[in-house]
């Protein structure tokens, strides 16, 4: 771990993996450090924004601990597998679309870190054999609920925007609801199936 | 009630934002200066984080009954249809039917209405013609009648940011010391435009959590300051960061203002 200065009010920690950077934002945000405003999970860093009372020395080195990581919430989401890339995902990958939905929705994924957008929550734990880069032209509108995979990630755009993941399938579940806490329905750290519906 | 005859450029309702919620994706919103939101809701005796409206100018504010305003930010021609006008910093009831119109910003970028008793409701753009309540008299706290308006600073405190190392002496040298120009500027930052600022070194950098004042250089050297909407992760490198005490000055720069970096450790 390498702490990086981010003026008075944030320090920037840089790990070597996504695997340190999961389970140091997790304990950091257990152990409830006073004066901490934000711990913000990315690929390779846990960007930790504070305020004038928080000692940084405070900041134990996190022991990787796949325990910690792995006791997030569980949410369930059900997906209607329709989306417009799954022919052409199916085609490329030279499987059969059953094939791409089984495998996508097999395994239990873990919320990484969010970004983009609110809500918008990068998954972890996709089956190697759909991993492929994003599209080489993004579409200008993506739906919201659509549910889709880049490179080693799945995720669910909360709100209609352009992107560039290949989309798989749909959902109604709310992903952004500024009446709940968190508003986020899959926060760094949580656990996440696809059913298929 | 306010009924809006105009939005004007960027206009909108907004109160302090939010913050906290960065590793959800969300950056803190609100105000874009929070300190001339603050301000003005302290005039008209608010909560300082309680809504008002946010604009570039053009905005008109039809008023149904008498309201107390406050106006802060830039400083802008302001024109009432009724009642006396209304001075920079500056508290004013106004008469019924009244209508509050801000014409061209003379200097600054923002400015900032706020009502005694706050705008009720949400806080997204809206259409014109759209209506606002405005809430009670919350606190019944004595307003102030003026202040003296704070020079606008264009020289803004600078720390070393994440990605300093990614750049030599010479380029922090320079970003420390030339004048740069707004090029233009939104909700989401300001890009300026100036001595081109190159990496020394040119790895790929996986994006990484990004704060309000961070200063991000894209390949081709004109810096960007994050303001109130950023991005929460990014993939150019941080070199700095704005005291965050002087995020307001940014915040209030025009396109074509000089700014100055002035170096922090």
């Amino acid at each position: 771990m390498k702490l990086l200065p981010y003026g008075p009010t944030a320090v920037l920690a840089e790990f070597g993996s996504l695997e340190e950077v999961m389970s140091a934002a997790t304990a950091w945000r257990a152990a409830g450090y006073s004066g901490v405003v934000d711990i913000v999970p990315a690929a390779r860093t846990v960007l930790v924004v504070h305020d004038a009372t928080f000692d940084r020395e405070s900041l134990g080195r996190p022991i990787s601990s796949a325990e910690t990581v792995a006791r997030g919430e569980l949410v369930t989401i059900d997906v209607v597998y329709d989306g417009d890339d799954l022919a052409a995902v199916a085609d490329v990958l030279q499987l059969s679309e059953e094939e791409v939905v089984r495998l996508h929705s097999a395994p239990e994924y873990l919320v990484a870190f969010c970004g983009f957008m609110p809500g918008f929550s990068y998954l972890t734990g996709i089956d190697e054999r759909l991993i492929l880069p994003r599209r080489t032209t993004p579409r200008t509108r993506v739906p919201a609920g659509g549910v889709a995979i880049a490179a080693e990630f799945s995720a669910v755009y909360p709100r209609e925007s352009p992107g560039g993941w290949h989309l798989l399938g749909r959902t109604d579940a709310a992903m952004w609801d500024a009446d709940r806490d968190p508003p986020a329905l899959l926060p760094p750290g949580t656990r996440v199936r696809f059913r298929p519906q | 009630m306010i009924t809006i005859r105009s939005w004007g450029i960027a206009g909108s309702v907004v109160d302090g934002g939010r913050v906290g919620q960065l590793w959800l994706g969300k950056p803190r919103g609100g105000a874009v200066d929070l300190e001339s939101l603050r301000l003005a809701n302290r005039l008209v005796g608010n909560r300082e984080a309680a809504c008002a409206v946010e604009s570039s100018g053009g905005l008109s504010l039809e008023f149904g009954q008498n309201t107390t305003v406050a106006i802060t930010g830039a400083i802008a021609d302001v024109t009432v249809s009724a009642g006396a006008p209304v001075g920079w910093g500056s508290v004013a009831t106004l008469p019924p039917n009244c209508t509050l119109h801000i014409g061209r910003l003379l200097d600054g970028s923002r400015v900032y209405v706020a009502v005694r008793g706050g705008v009720l409701g949400g806080t997204e753009v809206g259409q014109r013609g759209d209506q606002l309540m405005v809430g009670h008299d919350e606190s019944g706290q004595p307003l102030t009648e003026a202040l003296p308006r704070p020079s606008p600073s264009t020289t803004v405190g600078l720390w070393p940011g994440p990605r300093r190392d990614w750049f030599d002496e010479q380029a922090w040298t320079a970003l420390c010391s030339s004048a740069f120009v707004v090029a233009a500027t939104s909700r989401v930052g300001v890009r300026l435009s100036g001595h081109v600022i190159n990496r020394s070194w040119t790895g790929e950098l996986a994006s990484e959590g990004v704060i309000e004042g961070a200063v991000q250089v894209p390949p081709d050297g004109q810096p960007i300051v994050m303001l109130a909407d950023h991005p929460t992760t990014g993939g150019y490198p941080v070199i700095g960061v704005v005291s965050p005490g002087d995020i307001g000055h940014i915040a209030q720069a025009a396109v074509g203002t000089e700014l100055r970096f002035s170096a922090r450790r």
